[in-house]
């Protein structure tokens, strides 16, 4: 008597469908409009930010690393104030991470500075005795990749509405502007601007070189990325 | 009663995703131990220049071994039990046998186009689905493929009413195909900009909501990749190979809709103490725990299978697999619930006793079901004789004792890491600072790490035996190849 | 049989054995720890019984039941009724799930923030009570901790700048910071957010290294002279500082330190971020107090 779904392959897979999708609508779908609203001072990304939240990726850091500080005093020690829903506003993706085998960088911006994170780059091991994060010196010496870094920006501008060129309110009430040029080349210019200040503070003259002859290795767009994560 | 005169089944397909699952299941096990032993010794970060980080490796061996060596798996167990429990044969339908064909081809292809786009960097950093949109598209298509088999398949039968296996293959491929589609919606940037790597994206979804999508996804997988098809597999391979009727069709029944229902509510439990609404993290927790029953159900449902069959278990290296298998499959249902409990989790969340609760899964239950599998198949597929029972045992100890080393570690690392980053001085301050919670765990990370190296020599052991059964096996009968028990060299 | 169980049992027992010798002294009172532990108890035991269970079962019974009709390639179903066990737990999860939901720990009646808060509060008013009257002794060790977490890892565990990449602090200055402050200036809100110091106050390069090494070892050797005419009137002749006018370049104050985390400072080897609001009073107190310690090499 309970074989009748079991002989109708059908109705058999119908009933498998209604059951495993419902909950899918109910698990995500209340709080979606609520959770894309941005908080007040959240900024988004600059384009050199963006290209070295692109090496983050490539580079997988969010394969020990999170980037959300849960609600508790150990964790609000250690990294700062606990995190937001509308801080994420402009994480596409989210890089939330599921496992902590280096420690948090969701404030990272605010406790390390331009010339740490360029000796730990190149050699974790120089500033942090038993570090198993492994070095990673091939940022120093390629390029980052711009081009898509614009393309990415045209993109969440025009399709999500993402507030480029417009003022945006602080949290102290003054306002501030993230600029994205009209074109690749003006963009360019927007990014070498940070970049050289980003320069300016690191040691390896390579790097300094590469900038000064408008070219931004990896490294500088990454160190862009992390002093951004406040 | 069905009618016992063996079909001519066509095994071509199966046979090529058997040796999918044997090569896969190196190249992934091989990276998960070096990995591993990259944690542990952080030199050997430094081999393959920037190809060889932990960080470039990792995805890599979390794909290898779900999307490698278990889909594959998967793959070949469908397309040897689905002809059988379907009693149909693939040679009766030229169209199924194209389909079937090319659906390894576009997989094999997916696979091999990942190995190199993850290496080099190329990933939408989403955990198990980290692919961009041109190898999602490839997935889509080999999945609409292997959907097109499954339905093919069971438009042809003989058998009326569809045996449990199939339910299980039904629900993985309904399932799959809509997380895959909604977790991988994302916007190539270089046709909305005109310039930049064309095979950038960017997500559809921001920030919390992202990550909602993400773990309603990436939850299921575990449910629709590494659970429901390895039932599918038990429901066949364990009676098939025992001779013994499944102990209870209710509770097959039961525990099929039940884990249906119950699953994709848990989500959540990846999200606890995040920034998604309490009553969404709370949902995950509850639904968590009356999971365990559902999982339960099947696992103890196997295990009365082999009432009264003891003998089997200790004469019979196959049912040993299956059957501490299942018990492997208990203890992760049971501690993953746990872990879903918001303290507990507030604990073990970022910790290493969650890699520890996932290979209680993945090594004792998906690796041990593919291993048996393979093995219960090969000399149907080859009509020899298995070449070596010894060498099957000594698998089976040396994985087992490889499991143990790597959970009871990661169990140890994680409560350890956990406490230690919450633990504070008489003045309420932090006692450690971050990286005194990694020096600390030097030595779990090394017992893991030759944990796992136990596991894949049994691996190498594995793909030796079956080597070995199709070059040098002995031919078997056709009324050999009809027994229950897989022929085996007693004495070798 | 009986050597499965004996065997699971030492293994559980030697396994919270070793967690317990290495986190014990971590658990403490803390009943979420406790309540974590004992759940990592729960699940080694509940699977060995339960595994144990069907071991025996698989042993000792013989299968039995009505067989089914169906049949596929080869294997059999019986119409067996729900194991009872099993059947009585899963409908109990799930009165207790709806319980939970809608009255045990309703949905609605819970705030992660909250608890939060709570907790941060808690542990203020216990601070309080325990060390309102801190004594010296155990500022200073309370200085240790916070420094191992906060700052080590920049200046090392030794405090010692490890090679250069942050400043060494078991001394006041190296003479390249006191040459890289003559030459491009100091604006790092040392004294206040007004003074700064202007660079190009001495431009001859021997004079500038007698100075750096004078102030470097501590006020000693040549360079005094130098260091009087042109310093003095804005460090003081023993450099300890004038208020409002020039920095301490000789030792460390807590206003000295207390400026340098609030507003970070950039210099010679690079820049130190700002904690400005991130610490409490006493922790900066704290942490001055052992900063001075370590400079003198009282540690
Ligand atoms: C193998 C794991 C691993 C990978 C991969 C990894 N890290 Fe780390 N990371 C660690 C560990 C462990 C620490 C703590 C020890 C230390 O500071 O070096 C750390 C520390 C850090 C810190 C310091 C944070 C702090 O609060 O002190 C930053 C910043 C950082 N990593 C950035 C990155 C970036 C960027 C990447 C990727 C390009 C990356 N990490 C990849 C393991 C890793
Ligand atoms: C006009 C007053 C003035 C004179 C003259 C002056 N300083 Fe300073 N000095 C300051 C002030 C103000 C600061 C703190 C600046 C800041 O906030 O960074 C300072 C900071 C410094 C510092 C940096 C301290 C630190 O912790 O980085 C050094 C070193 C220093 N002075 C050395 C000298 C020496 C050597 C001379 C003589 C050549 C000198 N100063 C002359 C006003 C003066
Ligand atoms: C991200 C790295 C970093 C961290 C974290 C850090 N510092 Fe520093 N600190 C520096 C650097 C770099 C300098 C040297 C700046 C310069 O003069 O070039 C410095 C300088 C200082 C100085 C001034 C020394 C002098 O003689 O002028 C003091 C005092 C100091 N740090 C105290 C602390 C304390 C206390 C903490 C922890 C709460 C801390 N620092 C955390 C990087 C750091
Ligand atoms: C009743 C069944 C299960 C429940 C309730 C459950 C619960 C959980 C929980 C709570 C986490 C940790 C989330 C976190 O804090 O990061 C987790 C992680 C995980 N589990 Fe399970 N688990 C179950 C069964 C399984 C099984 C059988 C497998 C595999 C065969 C498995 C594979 C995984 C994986 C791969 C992860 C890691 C996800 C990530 O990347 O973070 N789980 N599970
Ligand atoms: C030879 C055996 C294996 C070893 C040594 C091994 C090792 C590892 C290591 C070191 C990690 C990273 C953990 C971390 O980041 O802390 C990992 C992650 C993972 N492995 Fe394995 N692995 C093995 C086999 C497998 C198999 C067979 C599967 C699946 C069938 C699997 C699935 C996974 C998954 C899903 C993750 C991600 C876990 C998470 O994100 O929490 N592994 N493995
Ligand atoms: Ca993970
Ligand atoms: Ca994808
Ligand atoms: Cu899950």
């Amino acid at each position: 008597m309970f074989h009748w779904l079991e002989e109708r392959p059908f109705f058999f897979a119908v009933g498998v469908f209604l059951v495993v999708s419902f909950a899918g609508l109910i698990e995500i779908l209340p709080n979606f409009a609520e959770a894309s609203r941005p908080t007040v001072g959240t900024k988004p990304y600059s384009g050199l930010q963006l290209a070295g939240r692109h090496v983050y990726i490539e580079d997988s850091c969010n394969a020990c690393h999170s980037q959300l500080i849960r609600p508790f005093k150990n964790e609000t020690d250690r990294y700062g104030m606990y995190s937001l829903s509308g801080e994420y506003a402009y994480d596409r993706p989210f890089l939330w991470g599921s496992k902590r085998t280096g420690p948090d960088l969701m404030r990272v911006g605010n406790y390390r500075t331009t010339d740490w994170h360029e000796n730990h780059m190149w050699d974790p091991l120089s500033v942090v005795p038993g570090s198993i994060m492994p070095a990673y010196k091939h940022q120093f010496t390629q390029n980052a990749d711009l081009e898509t870094a614009y393309a990415e920006m045209v993109t969440v501008q025009s399709v999500f509405g993402v507030p480029y060129n417009k003022p945006i309110t602080m949290k102290d009430g003054s306002s501030e502007t993230v600029k994205l040029g009209a074109s690749f080349e003006e963009e360019k210019a927007n990014m070498l601007a940070e970049a050289k200040l980003i320069a300016a503070d690191m040691k390896n003259q390579d790097v300094k070189d590469a900038v000064a002859n408008g070219e931004i290795p990896k490294i500088v767009a990454l160190i862009a990325y992390l002093n951004s994560l406040k | 009663m069905g009618n016992q005169n063996p079909l001519a089944y066509d095994y071509t397909v199966a046979k090529w995703f058997l040796w999918a699952t044997i090569a896969f299941g190196i190249i992934g096990m091989t990276v998960g131990v070096f990995i591993a032993f990259q944690m542990a010794f952080p030199e050997l970060n430094y081999l393959f220049g920037e190809y060889g980080t932990f960080s470039r490796l990792r995805p890599l061996h979390t794909n290898g071994v779900a999307f490698g060596f278990t889909m594959s798996g998967i793959f070949a167990t469908w397309y040897y039990v689905g002809q059988r429990v379907l009693k149909v044969s693939m040679a009766e339908s030229s169209f199924l046998m194209a389909v079937g064909k090319l659906h390894f081809i576009v997989y094999v292809l997916t696979i091999l186009l990942a190995v190199v786009t993850l290496l080099s960097g190329i990933t939408t950093s989403k955990e198990y689905a980290e692919l961009e949109w041109p190898l999602d598209l490839m997935v889509t298509l080999f999945w609409v493929l292997w959907g097109v088999s499954i339905f093919g398949l069971i438009g042809i039968r003989r058998e009326r009413t569809l045996y449990i296996s199939i339910w299980y293959y039904i629900a993985a491929f309904l399932a799959v195909a809509m997380l895959h589609v909604f977790n991988n919606m994302e916007v190539p940037t270089y046709f909305v900009a005109g310039v930049g790597d064309w095979y950038h994206s960017v997500s559809l979804y921001a920030g919390t909501n992202d990550a909602l999508v993400q773990w309603w996804y990436g939850h299921n997988a575990v449910a629709f990749v590494f659970t429901t098809p390895i039932v599918a597999m038990i429901y066949y391979f364990l009676p098939k190979e025992s001779g013994q009727a499944v102990y209870s069709y209710k509770l097959s029944l039961l525990s099929f809709w039940g884990l249906m229902f119950v699953y994709l509510w848990a989500g959540g439990h990846h999200l606890i103490y995040s920034t998604v609404p309490d009553w969404m993290q709370t949902m995950g927790s509850v639904f968590s725990i009356v999971l365990i029953l559902p999982s339960w159900g099947s696992a103890i449902n196997m295990l009365l299978t082999m009432k009264g069959e003891w003998e089997q278990l200790q004469s019979n290296p196959l049912i040993k697999f299956m059957v501490l298998g299942s018990t492997f499959y208990m203890l992760s249902t049971l501690e993953g619930p746990i872990q879903a409990i918001k303290s507990v989790n507030a604990l073990a969340h970022f910790t290493d006793w969650i890699p520890g609760h996932v290979h209680d899964g993945t090594l004792g239950w998906v690796g041990f079901m593919i291993i048996a599998a393979m093995y219960h198949m090969t000399p149907r597929l080859f009509k020899k004789e298995l070449y070596s029972k010894k060498l099957m045992e000594t698998q089976f100890w040396l994985q087992t004792m490889g499991i143990v080393l790597y959970f009871s570690s990661m169990w140890i690392a994680g409560i350890t890491q956990g406490m230690m980053w919450r633990a504070t001085d008489e003045f309420g301050n932090l006692s450690y600072s971050f990286i005194d919670t990694v020096t600390v765990l030097h030595p779990y990370y090394t017992i893991r790490a030759i944990g796992g190296a136990l596991y894949l020599i049994g691996i190498f052991i594995w793909a030796y035996n079956i080597y070995k059964t199709m070059k040098s096996g002995r031919e078997l009968e056709d009324a050999e190849v009809n027994v229950n028990k897989s022929p085996m060299a007693e004495n070798r | 049989m009986k050597n499965i169980i004996i065997v699971s049992v030492v293994v559980s027992l030697v396994l919270i054995g070793i967690i317990y010798s290495y986190v014990g002294n971590i658990i403490g009172d803390d009943m979420v720890n406790i309540l974590s532990m004992l759940a990592a108890i729960l699940i080694l035991g509940i699977t060995v019984g339960v595994g144990v269970k069907y071991v025996n079962q698989m042993k000792n019974d013989t299968a039995s039941g009505e067989l089914a009709d169906e049949n596929w390639d080869g294997i059999g179903e019986y119409k067996n009724d729900l194991p009872i066990g099993w059947a009585v737990v899963f409908l109990g999860t799930i009165v207790w799930a709806i319980w939970y939901w809608f009255a045990g720990y309703p949905l609605w009646a819970y705030s992660q923030i909250g608890e939060w808060n709570e907790e941060v509060a808690t542990h203020q008013e216990k601070f309080e009570e325990k060390w309102s009257n801190i004594s010296e002794e155990d500022l200073s060790r309370m200085g240790e901790a916070f420094f191992s977490v906060n700052c080590a890892p920049c200046h090392g565990v030794q405090g010692d700048g490890m090679d250069g990449k942050a400043a060494d602090l078991t001394k006041r200055l190296d003479a390249s910071a006191v040459e890289y402050a003559i030459r491009n200036g100091s604006d790092n809100h040392l004294v206040s957010e007004y003074m700064s110091m202007p660079a190009g106050l001495l431009w001859n390069a021997v004079e500038i290294k007698q100075v750096s090494n004078y102030v470097a070892s501590g006020f000693t050797g040549i360079g005094k002279d130098v260091y009087e005419a042109n310093c003095a009137s804005c460090h003081g002749m023993d450099g300890m500082g004038i208020p409002g006018v020039g920095a301490n370049i000789r030792t460390f104050t807590p206003d000295l330190i207390k400026a340098v985390l609030d507003n970070g400072k950039k210099g010679a080897i690079g820049s130190m971020p700002s904690f400005k609001g991130r610490f409490t009073d006493t922790q900066e107190k704290a942490v001055s107090l052992y900063i001075e310690k370590l400079r003198k090499g009282e540690l």
